[in-house]
């Protein structure tokens, strides 16, 4: 039940994956591939800590806002200090920072995650813009680009952060006390209250992990150029929610995968190329893939509905209604 | 008569808080005329806030109202310049298409019980991108009838504008269908609890559907309502509506959780916000600002209103389903409560509000030397005031053209406000300009984005007997005294094409980066090079056009894409100034020698790519040259010094400068190469 929306996206990326194949073999080059990867990574790095925020049930819309000041911040860092550690250590540090900011509002506040995140979101994108005044970090010290490694090297590195991150979370989450306490806290907060969880501790860990996880994002990002522009991250945080809640991630909490959310960011990150492939107009890619994400929810939530159906019809015992799903079984 | 809600009193003491700030600090803000152009600067973005209230109230969301706008304003075009519809009928289809929309948010959300933010992030793609595709992006549709136009622009009775009895005739609707009708009630009940909805009898498809419909509905009205206040239906219309109405929204206190929030409280959200940005304006503080302050007071309402909560014992979850039961609590909390928040805020606009002053006045400090320029001494006792409008203020080309403008200012010895959208937004623009004509500035310069859109304002400007500039890009001639000309979109055309066809030996096959799909200037010069094209070039080939958005980052893996799918092209022309780098780092790192880049950027972004040999050409104008010959032509105008039958005229460091007609002419586009790149810096 839980695995159907992975499965849904699977046959889509299969579907898609093989009329590239017959149209544009040449997507599947293996530099394509490999830019493909180093475009979408610091996506998927970022739609990891959202799925994160979506599975306590909350959201975070300042991710766009986050990121553009991790990478200001680290290149500020490496150019005055010329340590690349050190900038690492900021950017990961400044968006923790910010993270435990959004996340205490949501947490000790108890404000709708929406309405504190929409607010820093506005707040620091503005603030970022007034502080640079639009300027770019530039003359950013040798050893930056590509941490001062040969450039056919950072594919690899790149490669084992995420997968190490991405697996490193999914072991947590699945494994560890403090990962179910994220989905019981988003399943249903009352109950997981009342079993003595420390739900604001919980709310706050995520959202300090969705920061970190941006600033780790920003600096994965930044380190392929040799400048950091200012306007960084614009929209990046449709681009999470919409693979981690095509993902399967729902958006009401407890339920979501990491698994999900991967296919989720591979679905969306090959969609745009892969239309530029098949010779499609720049002008309807955004049609198409608005159509494409539309397609596979709406087939998701027809099969849904009549499963559900077919539930109620063999009697009340069946479940179907899906209320108290804990996450990946 | 109703009972004003806690959330509301608080927000109302905000508002009176801002408006005793502004009325302090910013010239002409009270005044009747001020508030009527504030609510006129409201209306499309209220009618989407009052649309969004309910359906927040029943526990859902719609973030593609801004498209729908989009696709609506595309549409209302297209009937009426295309397929020969009247006003009328031209209407009739933009509603049409909004009332489609909103079926089908209706059908996936109600009918499928999809979670509404999915449906609609995906239908905030869809909708944006057929009205992209079906305008190629570039299609503008502008000359609209007057009496169409008046509807958007004009007054009633001399100063109500003629927008306001619609925005007044969709509140009451809304009022009514949301506090005294059956649908209100079950809205409002479902978003307490849907469940208990259903279990209630209330049938909750049927009325969740109505939501969506009824705001794909409001959406297409306030696109019309937006192509007549503009006088211009183009894809880009309504661009980030939506945050701004979810804030509107919220900020009036209604629960994202559902069950609670009125159209009242929105209506005052809205005006907080409204009055917020027109004092910054007025006040000259910065844009930026507007940003930063809806941020903080968006938290510090709600967290206000949380601590009550808390405080008072309140259950954690909202009280009550409906709007004033919960407010059972101790009447003089609440007004304690009200004035507590009221002094908070007024108490962060003002500490905001000094600092950027106290920076403000350090930064340009017009002392009496800098005023007493030796050819140029005004009258002492008053200096002239220009304001200056960037197309963007965040973009490094403006910021570098700001640097020149600065320079003159301080040399001339007027005062400069320079401020503009942080991103491109026309509907923006026009927002300033009718702002900086209630504070009464000297000059007005504009950097336009929309031709036919910002005109009508501009003349109306001149009516007030300001003097108007354009710079960088010309509104109509008649709504200006003056156009800086840096070059033109031809001159701009046809120097990179030509340079295009040096480096690839007049024959073989090239790519261009755009910045967005819709942007304007952008689509001008792609005309002209296809023109140039046509023309000249026979043998070369233009294999794709592909969009930037203006980012680097995007740039790049977009000239990935090009360099895979068209081997065959061997130059890459980047026509946004983020862009140029990103494609040069695409093809450095892809090691293609044999890949060009050349494109329209700054000199300090790509001079590490022009000496490493990636980027062969770089062409641009000195933008710190056009800032300060812009604040120098606004000068000399105060002093009538220059008029339409003045041909030349000495420019201060610039030298002689031509005027053509009523065009005054910076002098030809400047070609960045490895030989003179490290003679410039901005």
């Amino acid at each position: 039940m839980g695995r159907r929306r992975e499965f849904t996206l699977l046959f889509v990326i299969a579907a898609l994956a093989i009329v590239l194949a017959a149209a544009a073999p040449g997507y599947f080059a293996r530099e394509n591939l490999s830019d493909l990867f180093l475009a979408n990574m610091p996506v998927l790095v970022v739609a990891l800590g959202t799925t994160l925020v979506i599975l306590t049930g909350n959201i975070d819309i300042s991710v766009g806002s986050v990121f553009a000041i991790c990478s200001i911040v680290a290149g500020v860092v490496a150019k005055t200090s010329g340590s690349i550690a050190l900038a690492s250590v900021a950017a990961c540090s400044v968006g923790a920072a910010l993270g435990a900011l959004n996340g205490s509002l949501v947490a000790y506040l108890r404000m709708p995650s929406i309405v504190v995140t929409l607010a820093t979101m506005v707040a620091l994108r503005d603030a970022l813009r007034w502080w640079t005044q639009g300027a770019w970090v530039q003359d950013l010290p040798r050893g930056f680009q590509w941490f001062g490694l040969p450039q056919s090297a950072y594919p690899i590195v790149a490669c084992v952060v995420v997968i190490v991150l991405q697996s490193f979370t999914a072991w947590i989450m699945r494994n560890v006390a403090a990962g179910r306490a994220v989905y019981a806290t988003g399943s249903n907060e009352d109950a997981a209250r009342l079993a003595g969880l420390g739900i604001a501790r919980v709310k706050l860990a995520v959202f300090v992990a969705a920061g970190a996880f941006t600033g780790v994002a920003a600096l994965v990002n930044s380190v392929r150029f040799n400048q950091i522009p200012s306007n960084a991250g614009i929209g990046l945080e449709m681009k999470v929610i919409a693979a981690a809640i095509v993902g399967g991630a729902a958006v009401r909490g407890g339920e979501g995968s990491f698994t999900g959310t991967l296919l989720g960011v591979v679905l969306l990150g090959m969609i745009g190329p892969a239309l530029t492939f098949l010779g499609v107009s720049a002008y309807w890619e955004r049609t198409l893939q608005g159509a494409i994400i539309l397609a596979a929810i709406a087939v998701d939530a027809i099969r849904e509905r009549r499963s559900y159906h077919a539930a109620i019809a063999a009697g009340p015992s069946a479940g179907a209604s899906g209320e108290l799903r804990a996450g990946p079984a | 008569m109703r009972r004003w809600t806690a959330g509301e009193l608080i927000l109302l003491g905000a508002l009176a808080a801002e408006v005793l700030l502004f009325s302090a600090i910013a010239r002409n803000f009270f005044t009747l005329g001020n508030f009527f152009e504030i609510v006129r600067l409201s209306v499309e973005l209220g009618l989407l806030a009052i649309a969004l209230t309910p359906v927040i109230v029943a526990g859902g969301i719609d973030l593609s109202v801004g498209s729908m706008m989009g696709l609506a304003a595309v549409l209302f075009g297209a009937a009426y310049h295309e397929w020969g519809f009247s006003i009328a009928g031209s209407a009739a289809v933009a509603i049409a298409a909004g009332a489609a929309g909103g079926a089908l948010n209706a059908w996936l959300v109600a009918r499928l019980n999809v979670p509404p933010l999915i449906v609609t992030l995906g239908t905030f793609s869809l909708f944006r991108g057929i009205a992209e595709g079906l305008t190629q992006g570039a299609v503008n549709y502008t000359d609209f009838p007057a009496h169409f136009l008046w509807f958007g622009q004009g007054y009633l009775w001399g100063v109500v504008p003629t927008q306001l009895p619609l925005f007044a005739i969709v509140l009451a609707a809304y009022a009514v269908l949301l506090h005294r009708s059956v649908a209100g009630r079950a809205w409002y009940v479902i978003g307490f609890t849907p469940a208990g909805a259903r279990y209630a009898g209330i049938p909750v498809e049927r009325r969740v559907g109505t939501l969506y419909l009824l705001s794909g509905i409001i959406s297409s009205i306030a696109a019309i309502v937006y192509v007549a206040h503009l006088g211009q239906a183009k894809s880009d219309a309504g661009t980030g509506y939506e945050l701004d109405a979810i804030t509107a929204v919220v900020l009036g206190g209604t629960s994202v959780f559902g069950g609670r929030g009125t159209v009242y409280g929105t209506v005052l959200g809205l005006f907080a916000l409204a009055v917020l940005r027109n004092g910054l304006h007025l006040a000259a503080l910065p844009s930026e600002l507007a940003g930063v302050l809806t941020g903080t007071l968006l938290i510090a309402t709600i967290a206000i209103d949380r601590l009550r909560a808390a405080t008072l014992g309140a259950p954690r979850r909202e009280a009550s389903p409906g709007t004033g039961e919960g407010a059972g609590e101790v009447d003089v909390r609440n007004s304690q409560v009200a004035v507590l928040c009221a002094t908070i805020v007024a108490g962060s606009l003002i500490v905001a509000g000094t600092n950027v002053w106290l920076v403000r006045s350090l930064r340009s400090p017009g002392g009496p030397a800098a005023a007493a320029g030796p050819s140029f001494t005004g009258t002492p006792a008053r200096r002239p005031v220009i304001a200056m409008m960037p197309k963007a203020k965040g973009d490094p080309y403006f910021v570098s053209c700001r640097v020149g403008a600065e320079e003159a200012a301080q040399e001339l010895g007027v005062d400069l406000i320079w401020d503009g959208p942080t991103s491109l937004d026309a509907a923006r623009q026009n927002e300033l300009v009718e702002n900086w004509i209630t504070r009464k500035v000297d000059v007005i310069a504009v950097a336009v984005e929309n031709r036919g859109g910002i005109s009508s304002v501009l003349r109306k400007a001149r009516s007030r007997g300001i003097r108007v500039l354009t710079w960088d890009a010309d509104a109509e001639p008649d709504a200006r005294d003056f156009f800086v000309n840096q070059a033109t979109a031809e001159g701009i055309g046809n120097t990179l094409t030509d340079e295009a066809a040096r480096l690839l030996g007049g024959k073989g096959e090239f790519a261009i980066i755009t910045g967005a799909l819709s942007a304007a200037n952008q689509n001008e010069w792609i005309a002209f090079i296809k023109k140039r094209l046509a023309e000249k070039y026979p043998n070369l080939k233009l294999a794709t056009i592909r969009p930037s958005d203006d980012d680097r980052d995007k740039a790049f893996a977009e000239t990935q894409t090009i360099m895979r799918v068209f081997p065959n092209v061997k130059l890459v022309m980047a026509i946004s100034a983020p862009a140029v780098p990103g494609s040069a780092e695409a093809v450095r790192q892809a090691n293609r020698r044999d890949v060009n880049v050349i494109g329209l950027s700054l000199p300090n972004m790509n001079k590490p790519y022009v000496h490493d040999g990636w980027v062969q050409t770089v062409v641009l104008w000195n933008t710190k040259d056009l800032g300060y010959l812009t604040v120098l032509a606004g000068s000399l105008l105060t002093q009538n010094r220059i008029t339409p039958s003045t041909t030349s005229f000495e420019a201060g460091r610039l030298g002689a400068i031509q005027i053509r007609g009523t065009e005054i002419v910076l002098g030809a586009p400047v070609m960045f190469t490895k030989a003179n790149i490290d003679k410039f810096n901005f």
